[in-house]
């Protein structure tokens, strides 16, 4: 899968449509953020769960979805994936670069 | 022991919710789960304002878990299943303070919470209310609670396992990623510990692999289950996962959590700290 690695609205794979902004925004401070909002036929998927792996492919870190299905990770400078688990057996990955200051905004669809 | 003994699945939950003697609790990192929706009957356990003292950095003493079982309406033969978020992590937590302070009778729902959800089970809002108990704990049983000074003289001499994840053991990360990265501790971890993620346990769904995918997990790892193991984390939470794991679904002996974990050992003066991956 192709990495979100910032600048324009660029699509990855089907599923992870991924507008990214590199914004940097004071309160990302030191943080490398990747966060965004899981959605099925335009509608928020509230009840979900969104993972964060590494390179490797290990976990680092789960968080369920919001009422809007967004979702945050405070990462660390480099690449990862974020995989989202959903009701009906969905499982989607996005794969994302993560920098210190920056948010990264995901758009899941499943 | 078997996994029967400590593990329930979801169609068991269902089948015995409401049995006199089952007592379903939920306990969370964040305690909102609970009040947007919970499996019927289950109380809610917060695992920072219910089970740690609010002054001193420590468990509440054997009274508070008396007061605290009591005010939940929960006898001391009643059998109690725990689960909630973060794949069972606050509820493994519960589980080993249920078994410090003495209670036996208790299991976990494989899966947690999550894998409840993502089966679209019933959740509901209804909290119940129990009558009132007078519940009797027991003192703690330290030979599955490690502390600091123990895990300085286990260095080089026992099984340290590391169940946090890579990046955390490494030193680049100092909390899992869902919380911001600014902690006073340094980074690393306790030398001669090895890495083995507490996730590495557990599939997707959050339920645990089998006994022998775990042992061949651990045995891989270079963990030599012929001496004794103190797990540890950032807080504790994690690592009571791996030493559920290995002590109640593996039965081995000899098997402490080190609830100050990370976030006190990297902050002691003088103790040997070791980054990057390790070997």
């Amino acid at each position: 899968m192709t990495p979100a690695t910032g600048g324009d609205s660029q699509a990855t794979a089907a599923g992870c449509g991924a507008s990214v902004r590199g914004v940097v925004i004071k309160d990302a401070g030191s943080q490398a953020i990747v966060q965004g909002r899981v959605t099925k036929d335009g509608a928020p998927v509230p009840v979900g769960y969104a993972r964060l792996l590494n390179s490797g492919g290990d976990f680092v870190a789960e968080v369920p979805l919001d009422e809007d299905g967004g979702f945050r990770f405070f990462a660390a400078p480099g690449e990862w994936t974020v995989r989202v688990l959903a009701p009906g057996g969905i499982k989607t990955d996005c794969g994302v670069a993560a920098a210190i200051g920056e948010i990264r905004e995901l758009e899941v669809t499943v | 022991m078997s996994r029967s003994d400590v593990l329930v699945d979801a169609d068991w939950v269902e089948a015995h919710n409401g049995d006199p003697g089952i007592v379903l609790v939920e306990v969370d990192e964040d305690t909102s789960a609970y009040d947007k929706g919970h499996i019927r009957g289950a109380v809610k356990i917060d695992w920072k304002k219910d089970l740690q003292d609010p002054v001193r950095r420590d468990f509440i003493d054997r009274a508070g878990f008396e007061a605290l079982l009591s005010e939940l309406g929960i006898s001391n033969d009643d059998t109690v299943i725990l689960y909630g978020g973060n794949n069972n992590w606050f509820a493994a937590y519960a589980y080993w303070y249920f078994k410090l302070y003495g209670h036996h009778n208790v299991k976990l729902l494989d899966g947690g919470r999550k894998k409840w959800e993502l089966e679209s089970r019933e959740l509901v809002t209804d909290v119940p209310h129990r009558a009132r108990t007078s519940y009797q704990a027991h003192e703690q049983d330290t030979s599955i609670r490690a502390f600091r000074d123990e895990v300085v003289s286990a260095i080089g001499s026992r099984n340290l396992i590391d169940v946090r994840s890579p990046d955390e053991f490494a030193g680049r990360l100092l909390a899992p990623a869902h919380l911001p990265q600014e902690q006073a501790q340094r980074g690393g971890h306790v030398p001669t510990a090895k890495n083995v993620p507490w996730s590495k346990a557990a599939e997707d769904d959050g339920t645990f692999k089998s006994d022998d995918a775990l042992r061949t997990l651990y045995g891989g790892a270079g963990v030599d289950f012929g001496i004794d193991t103190i797990a540890y984390c950032r807080i504790g939470e994690r690592s009571a996962h791996t030493w559920f794991v290995v002590h109640e679904l593996l039965g081995q002996p000899n098997v402490k959590n080190y609830d100050g974990s990370w976030t006190e050992y990297g902050s002691l003066v003088g103790v040997p700290i070791e980054v990057g991956d390790g070997s």
